[in-house]
């Protein structure tokens, strides 16, 4: 276990970047996202959650893949997109790290997304757990744990007051350790005990939570039933079909793939999508879902029932921004409840 | 790389070729512009003409996207407010680009790359006039990158 | 229990049990302290679930579109802003009026439960009370209160109709505002920047957006069948991150709301990057305002939309006026 402290934060932003593109969450308007750091820049490591899920990093919400354009009557093709340079995240929630492993088992699985795959060997996460976790977070009922990073993580970080705790977890991590050491200190007993005490702390403020142990099992395990539950017609009332849960939702993968045309070069490129839009997966006849009903009922089974059956996780992390980004208040907890039977 | 020829196509200023797309009214610029053909007035080559069947036919998409595509002016020519083939159509015009024009001013377009001008049949010497001085005060602004589509590569 | 709830509860009942409406679009309120949300409710027992609290900010009369297709009269709470949108909505001949009954809520404002939580008052809150312009935070450790509008909405601070222009029951007195509000700071600001800032300023906000289209679906008015974005075929519905992609979608989405936009601001409110549209809109707003006379939207609907008419005589901007022709 190694750790930084405060003061020295700067210095260690500074070499990091010097050997890596870094990542850290950055202040601009009041918002504060992963945005790549420059000298000078508004850094906010306090704020629990930044507004949108880092996925963006891994998964931009457009990237081209293929450039084309005649040159003498020849079609010329090009191949663009991934991302060549290492990079480096500072201070990603437990969450969001582990939204990366739910992430991988859809684009690394076979046939594997080589743009995404370069994204991902290139990054190191360091993620820091949450030392203030919010009413909004439900981490611990999908069985995510806020104090101890570990899914998605290369390097596990604690913030203890007057320093930051450093702990490498994989590979990755043991070289960035390499690169920073003479930036990182060693602790002492003192740390650990520091460390055990925030931990407990962590516990503590989670089990005060309201959304701690939701019951997913009773949804997961009845398929069926749940597909054909009456609920969703009221659930999806009020739903305007807007994509702020899917586009904010740190799991939420879908992506178009759409061409840009010109009249001698073109562009394929691939953005996101949500399956809460009428022209989601659109074909000859439209929409196989036609109703708003149908494509909020789709959104959740995929999370909690069908993911889970195909891949062995929820696809959800429990961050809670969906909760509170939702225009008109409708979230996966609340859906949930619902088809718990409250 | 192609992206890059078309900066230095740009960068380059005794080599600005302005492209100016010119929305004429079917009713009277358009037969203005054959009036100014006809009667041998100069008009710049540069101005390339779209046919519509109104000035209020324009919708602002048409606009934004010619200067997406290359268009470094866009000029939409009606008949005289009250000579409308069709009554009305060209006072739903002022109204709307009037605010329009200004929203483009606004997020910081400059006014001489949209222009209205009403124009008739009879007025080819006015259409001649009209689109020198566009192309001038065009060429006085020099090429900019505002509104364009940077995907968008201009057959040379 | 709030006055104005119990009220309203009475008003819902009333109303369903009679018949005087088919189904009552109103909030109830979820598990946490600022979770109110639209409801659509038929059955009577549930109107004992409705509430009304500072964080009733869901304008419920875009429902009105798809509620009265399916139903034959509907009973609908409204506050000031939202009547407007109500009224506007009328006007662009989405609604029929005539089915719909309006209880008006007189507004003081909606807390923004963003500002509460960088307030730090969010650690084990559990309700909020407001009550004009007494605010009360309740928590597991004791009550607190606070005097002033430090945690209302931006765009509640900038209300010009905190009080419904249209109704049929009132359901409590109405708000009064003194402080007298300039209505344009943030869009003579802008104009005043140079040119290229102007240009720097809105590319920047521009390209924070994320093509989610929270702003359209929650704004009132946007309330086309097929918007131009979602419709391939008119080539518009690219989401390229492309500056000038972004620049087409801010600058058309305004411009669709032209004339009909009621500034109530939710557009901004549910932007989860934060891109200042209201700025784009009461630019618009304050242009017709000085071109073509104050078109306080929505509050006369008799009155033509002031893009959907002309005068003769109408400003003209493009008229040199030295070249002749009729004027
Ligand atoms: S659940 Fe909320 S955020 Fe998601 S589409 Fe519906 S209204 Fe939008
Ligand atoms: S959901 Fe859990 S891991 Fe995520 S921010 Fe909240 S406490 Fe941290
Ligand atoms: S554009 Fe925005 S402010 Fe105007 S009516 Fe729509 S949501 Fe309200
Ligand atoms: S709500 Fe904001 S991010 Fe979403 S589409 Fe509108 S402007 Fe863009």
């Amino acid at each position: 276990m190694k750790q930084v402290y405060k003061r020295d934060l700067e210095r260690l932003w500074q070499t990091i970047s010097e050997h890596f593109e870094l990542y850290l969450p950055l202040e601009q308007d009041g918002k504060v996202n992963f945005m790549p750091w420059k000298q000078g820049e508004n850094v906010n490591i306090d704020r629990l959650k930044t507004d949108l899920s880092p996925k963006n990093i891994i998964f931009p919400p457009t990237e081209t893949y293929l450039k084309f354009r005649t040159v003498n009557k020849r079609l010329c093709f090009e191949s663009v997109g991934g991302k060549n340079d290492k990079y480096v995240v500072f201070g990603m929630r437990p969450c969001d790290a582990a939204s990366y492993s739910i992430l991988d088992k859809v684009f690394l699985q076979e046939p594997i997304d080589r743009f995404y795959e370069e994204r991902r060997t290139n990054g190191i996460i360091i993620s820091l757990a949450c030392s203030e976790p919010e009413e909004t977070c439900f981490c611990s009922s999908f069985g995510i744990a806020a104090d101890n990073p570990v899914l998605g993580t290369d390097i596990a970080a604690w913030d203890i007051g007057e320093s930051i705790l450093w702990q490498p977890k994989s590979e990755k991590g043991k070289k960035l350790t390499g690169i920073l050491d003479n930036i990182l200190q060693d602790t002492s007993e003192h740390e650990i005990i520091a460390l055990e005490r925030l931990q407990q702390s962590i516990r503590e403020k989670l089990a005060q939570l309201p959304w701690v142990d939701l019951d997913l099992e009773i949804i997961s395990n009845n398929m069926k039933e749940m597909f054909e539950s009456k609920v969703w017609e009221e659930l999806s009332k009020s739903c305007l079909g807007c994509g702020v849960c899917t586009f904010v939702c740190p799991t939420c993968h879908c992506f178009d793939i759409q061409d840009f045309g010109a009249e001698r070069n073109g562009e394929r490129f691939r953005c996101w999508d949500s399956c809460m839009y009428s022209d989601f997966t659109r074909m000859a006849h439209g929409n196989p879902r036609k109703t708003q009903t149908e494509r909020f009922r789709q959104r959740f089974m995929h999370k909690l029932v069908y993911f889970l059956n195909n891949n062995g996780v929820y696809a959800c992390v429990g961050c809670g921004r969906c909760v509170e980004k939702c225009p008109v208040n409708m979230n996966i907890v609340k859906v949930i409840k619902k088809l718990g039977g409250d | 790389m192609s992206l890059k020829l078309e900066e230095k196509a740009i960068s380059s200023k005794q080599q600005f070729e302005p492209l100016i797309v010119a929305f004429c009214c079917n009713w009277c610029s358009y037969a203005g512009a054959d009036l100014a053909g006809t009667s041998r007035l100069n008009y710049p080559a540069n101005i390339k003409i779209i046919k519509v069947p109104c000035s209020c036919r324009v919708s602002p998409n048409f606009v934004l996207r010619a200067f997406q595509r290359g268009a470094d002016g866009v000029i939409i020519a009606g008949c005289h407010p009250g000579d409308c083939h069709y009554s009305t159509g060209n006072y739903f015009t002022r109204r709307r680009f009037t605010l329009f024009a200004n929203l483009l001013e606004y997020v910081g377009i400059e006014r001489e790359k949209f222009k209205i001008e009403w124009i008739s049949a009879a007025e080819g010497n006015k259409f001649a006039t009209v689109m020198n001085e566009m192309l001038d005060s065009i060429n006085k602004l020099g090429p900019s990158r505002k509104l364009r589509d940077g995907r968008w590569i201009r057959q040379q | 229990m709030d006055k104005t709830t119990v009220r309203m509860q009475q008003i819902a009942l009333q109303t369903l049990a009679n018949g005087e409406v088919d189904v009552i679009l109103g909030w109830k309120k979820g598990d946490e302290w600022y979770d109110s949300y639209p409801v659509v409710i038929n059955d009577i027992n549930e109107t004992a679930e409705l509430i009304w609290d500072a964080f009733c900010v869901n304008n419920l009369s875009k429902y009105l579109i798809t509620e009265l297709k399916k139903n034959l009269r509907i009973g609908v709470f409204l506050k000031g802003c939202d009547s407007l949108a109500f009224n506007q909505l009328v006007i662009d001949n989405r609604i029929d009026s005539e089915r719909v009954v309006i209880f008006g809520l007189p507004c003081p404002g909606m807390i923004d439960p963003q500002k509460v939580k960088h307030a730090g008052l969010n650690k084990g809150l559990l309700k909020v009370e407001r009550t004009g312009d007494k605010i009360v935070f309740i928590t597991k450790e004791g009550v607190k209160e606070y005097i002033g509008r430090s945690f209302d909405y931006d765009k509640c601070l900038n209300c010009r109709c905190p009080n419904p222009v249209v109704s049929k029951y009132m359901l409590s007195d109405a708000v009064t505002r003194t402080d007298e509000e300039q209505y344009f700071p943030d869009v003579t600001e802008i104009e005043k920047m140079p040119l290229e800032a102007r240009y720097d300023y809105w590319t920047k906000q521009f390209s924070k957006c994320i093509k989610c289209y929270a702003c359209r679906n929650i704004c009132p008015l946007c309330s086309c069948e097929t918007c131009v974005f979602d419709n391939i075929a008119a080539g518009v519905s690219s989401k390229a991150d492309a500056d000038c992609e972004q620049q087409f979608f801010h600058i058309i989405r305004a411009y669709h709301v032209a004339g009909r936009c009621v500034d109530c601001g939710e557009c901004s409110r549910v932007c989860p990057v934060g891109i200042p549209l209201e700025k784009l809109n009461r630019k618009i707003i304050k242009d017709i305002n000085q071109l073509y006379g104050d078109y306080t939207a929505d509050t006369d609907i008799a009155k033509s939309p002031p893009l959907g008419t002309y005068k003769v005589d109408d400003f003209d901007p493009f008229d040199g006026s030295k070249q002749g022709g009729k004027k």
